[in-house]
């Protein structure tokens, strides 16, 4: 395996080379010291603070509490008894791809990189920021049973695209099942036209990879007795990211509807070796949510979205609160530009349909989705040492009537819903 | 009544033994018609809601409020002092809870489809050609979509159903209640409103190749003004045939005899009451050259007419005030235009209230009919007044409509549509309680109700 290491190193020095410009090119922060005050501070892992205040250093929490002790050269923002939250993190969405999304030529598709397509101009980005939303997992499309390798960003419009970009965030890949895969494929009559024709290819797409890891693993065996005549096999970069799935490298998020096909993967993961990060969509989880909670499987799901296909049927409002009741890690995602901008409004209705607590709907739209995209020691919650990514809302957050006043990210705010034109302190139209 | 008369029967049955027969049947038809009272009686019941937050819509909130419906109607609402509460009542107990007039889509699609994307349950829209007046929503209209009690859970009684939009003239919209044993009884009002689209999205120009006309709005245009004027050549032509046999008919030795009899043509028939300005046209534009050009051609021929979404409309509104018809505002949704800052769609209704203009919101969905009332909330926090905001989802909608005298407020006299939550109706948080169509309470049951209860217990 010694070459493709080789080639792989150099494929993430390449990305780490890229995150380190990353941070060099970014705007530098307007603001090194930030004190949020007067806010009802919403941490959603330590309670609520009232008249709480937030001090900001370098782009991080400093200090959160009643009191906290912040320096008098520090930028003030006067909160005015208004909540504070962690920014929205939404665990999938589509936008900023320029209709990128789906690589449907077939079903198997691991190599495409959403960086490749990532579209930072992309005024959704904006949208959802002005929603409140800081950080985003932007996936392959569900054309295919598997699909490319997901990119996080975060919402800093106007920014280079290298700062938007996540440091250091794990690499998700996507993966489908259900109608799509067999809608796309069928519809050519191609395989899979079937759920069995999806299973299927699935499965010979993970077998074939394990029959690559093989032959390499025997040519490292060889050169390692010092065989000089082995020669190495080819290198193939599907099979590859198809392997870094079975080594456990990559965060594998499968969209899947019905509950069957819920169990279906996860006896698939099972299989061959690998972990289920999280299923999307996941309608009818809380059919199965016993078994999910089992596998430590968590769901990305919409609160009341239903019906627009055969495989929606079943969704019901209450899926997130019973299947969170059966201790599954619910989030709420958007799928769309358009949900992205009120997920706050989505998650409040899981304190409607189930009796959802406030930090149990908070979870919903911060650390959870923060710990599928594997980002939750990071961002997802008001807690010293993590990214000052925050949003002082107008209004309770999760009822119809919360809506953002200023988002910042990593202390610097980067929306104010108060300034004129498209309330952007780092963005002008057509500079 | 019935037994009163029953006893009169019986009395002057005598005293024949070979009338016991015809007793005993009597009084068989009595135990039945006595039976049949308390059926009856059972469905008339007199049902008072007692010590709720009574939104009245039309004359402010009453607190601690008591509202009685008997028949279909709210026969009385006030004060606890005010309002004696009937004998025989059924009381129930609404304390810390708010009341409020069911609330009405002022578009949906309800009826129309089951799930989106299998075409066999899909009745929305006859796209063989743009011009399409003649069918009637009413025909296809589902009374037993499992979608019509997922929206009535959510406070939703009353609904415009209308086709979808791709075609210019898709066919005319009706107004139906969200229970009822049948379509007939659910259909309000049918035809009572025909929609005029002009978004660009009726143009045939789904690629180069498969082009045709009309292309593009040019085409569409010239297509509605040739409808518009052969109908009016019809009822022309129609016109002069009643003179003309009715001259006959005064002149019967006339050698001119009657006229020969016209064709009929269904397409223009449809558009006769519209040309007449007795019924209004829904007009829906999104761009102010679309909705210029579209209004213009409303006023060619003395349309009545109301605006629809208008959603990216926002450097003309001044105009669309000055037009002072009502604006179906959404979806509120919606994403802006690029060029456009974030608020700009969310912010409409309240820039359009505060021009003077009637609004009304819509679902312009189907399976989301329920989140109407909160569409209305977000809209509070970008300038709509709240009280403005519940408004254009129950009394102006039906003002719109031209069912106010029925629909729209807790009033005295108005069909007892009435909707019992635990918060305010346009926050997601607030959990609809019971739901009264027609003074009668809807059983708050869904298949989505059924699928909690069976999967929440294991």
């Amino acid at each position: 395996m010694r070459r493709v290491t080789t080639l792989f190193s150099f494929t993430i020095l390449g990305l780490m080379s890229l995150r380190v410009s990353a941070q060099q090119t970014a705007a530098p922060p307007s603001h090194n010291e930030v004190l949020i005050k007067n806010a009802v501070v919403m941490t959603v892992t330590r309670g609520n603070v009232q008249n709480g205040s937030v001090y900001i250093k370098n782009g991080k929490v400093a200090a959160v509490g009643k009191e906290v002790n912040a320096p008098s050269t520090a930028t003030v923002i006067d909160a005015g008894g208004k909540y504070l939250t962690p920014g929205i993190i939404d665990s999938h969405s589509h936008i900023a791809l320029d209709d990128d999304v789906n690589e449907a030529t077939s079903p198997i598709t691991p190599q495409m990189m959403m960086i490749d397509a990532f579209d930072y101009q992309d005024k959704a980005i904006y949208r959802g920021l002005a929603g409140g939303v800081t950080t985003s997992l932007l996936l392959h499309g569900s054309a295919n049973m598997i699909g490319g390798q997901a990119v996080v960003i975060k919402h800093k419009y106007g920014a280079s695209r290298d700062a938007m970009l996540f440091p250091g965030a794990p690499q998700s890949i996507k993966f489908a099942s259900g109608e799509n895969p067999k809608r796309v494929y069928g519809g050519k009559e191609q395989l899979p036209s079937t759920r069995m024709g999806n299973f299927a290819v699935q499965r010979a797409a993970l077998v074939e990879a394990q029959d690559y890891m093989r032959e390499w693993d025997d040519y490292d065996a060889k050169v390692k007795r010092g065989d000089k005549d082995a020669k190495a096999p080819k290198h193939d970069l599907k099979l590859e990211a198809l392997a870094d799935v079975l080594r456990g490298k990559l965060l594998v998020q499968i969209h899947c509807y019905r509950a069957d096909e819920l169990l279906t993967e996860m006896a698939m993961a099972k299989e061959f070796g690998y972990k289920v990060r999280a299923f999307h969509h996941a309608l009818e989880a809380y059919k199965v949510a016993d078994e999910l909670a089992a596998q430590g499987v968590a769901i990305a799901t919409f609160s009341d979205w239903w019906g627009y296909k055969q495989e929606a049927w079943d969704a019901i409002p209450w899926n997130a609160v019973l299947s969170m009741r059966k201790g599954v890690r619910v989030a709420i995602k958007s799928d769309s530009g358009d949900f992205a901008r009120r997920l706050n409004q989505e998650a409040g209705k899981t304190m409607r349909y189930g009796g959802a607590t406030e930090e149990e709907a908070l979870k919903m739209i911060t650390i959870n989705p923060a710990w599928i995209i594997g980002v939750d020691d990071r961002v997802g919650s008001i807690e010293v040492g993590k990214d000052a990514d925050l949003v002082i809302w107008d209004g309770y957050p999760l009822s119809s009537f919360g809506v953002p006043d200023k988002v910042l990210i990593d202390g610097d705010v980067y929306f104010d819903r108060a300034l004129p034109g498209f309330g952007m302190p780092h963005y002008r139209e057509g500079e | 009544m019935g037994a009163q008369s029953s006893v009169v029967i019986l009395q002057s049955s005598g005293l024949a033994a070979r009338r016991w027969a015809f007793v005993v049947g009597q009084l068989l038809l009595v135990l039945a018609v006595c039976l049949l009272s308390v059926s009856v009686l059972a469905q008339q019941k007199i049902v008072v809601l007692k010590g709720g937050k009574l939104l009245t819509v039309s004359h402010g909130v009453i607190e601690n409020g008591v509202l009685v419906m008997f028949s279909g109607k709210i026969t009385a609402l006030g004060t606890p002092g005010s309002i004696a509460i009937p004998k025989g009542a059924q009381v129930i107990d609404v304390t810390g809870m708010t009341v409020y007039p069911g609330l009405i889509d002022s578009e949906s699609y309800l009826g129309l489809t089951e799930i989106s994307a299998e075409q066999s349950t899909n009745d929305l829209i006859e796209i063989s050609d743009e011009i399409m007046p003649h069918m009637h929503v009413y025909d296809a209209f589902h009374a037993e979509s499992e979608l019509i009690p997922v929206a009535r859970l959510n406070g939703v009684t009353n609904a415009i159903v209308a086709p979808h939009s791709q075609d210019t003239l898709p066919g005319q919209d009706s107004l139906v209640q969200l229970d009822g044993k049948s379509a007939n009884d659910m259909l309000l009002v049918r035809d009572i409103a025909l929609p005029l689209n002009f978004t660009g999205e009726q143009r045939r120009n789904e690629s180069w190749e498969k082009r045709k006309f009309p292309q593009t709005r040019m085409g569409l245009a010239a297509q509605l003004r040739q409808a518009f004027v052969d109908a009016q050549d019809y009822a022309d032509r129609w016109a002069d045939y009643e003179k003309k046999r009715a001259d006959a008919t005064a002149k019967p030795d006339d050698k001119k005899g009657p006229p020969s009899p016209l064709k009929h043509d269904l397409k223009l028939e449809a558009l006769l009451p519209y040309l007449q300005g007795k019924k209004p046209i829904v007009l829906a534009a999104q761009e102010p050259s679309d909705l210029e050009t579209a209004v213009g051609l409303a006023r060619n021929f003395n349309l009545k007419f109301v605006l629809n979404h208008i959603s990216h409309s926002r450097p003309v509104l001044d105009y669309v005030a000055s037009l002072k018809v009502p604006v179906i505002v959404g979806p509120i949704y919606e994403d802006p235009r690029n060029y456009e800052r974030y608020d700009a769609v969310y912010s409409l209704p309240g820039e359009l209230y505060k021009r003077g203009v009637k609004i009304a919101f819509a679902s312009y969905d189907a399976h989301a009919v329920r989140n109407l009332p909160y569409a209305a909330g977000y809209a509070t926090a970008f300038g709509l007044p709240h009280d403005e905001a519940l408004k254009a989802i129950t009394l102006n909608p039906a003002e719109i409509w031209g069912v106010a005298d029925k629909l729209g407020s807790l009033d005295v006299g108005k069909t007892a549509n009435v909707v019992v939550a635990d918060g305010d109706p346009l926050d997601v948080r607030s959990d609809v309680k019971r739901v009264f169509i027609d003074g009668r309470e809807v059983p708050m049951t869904s298949r989505q109700t059924e699928l909690r209860d069976r999967y929440s217990g294991h």
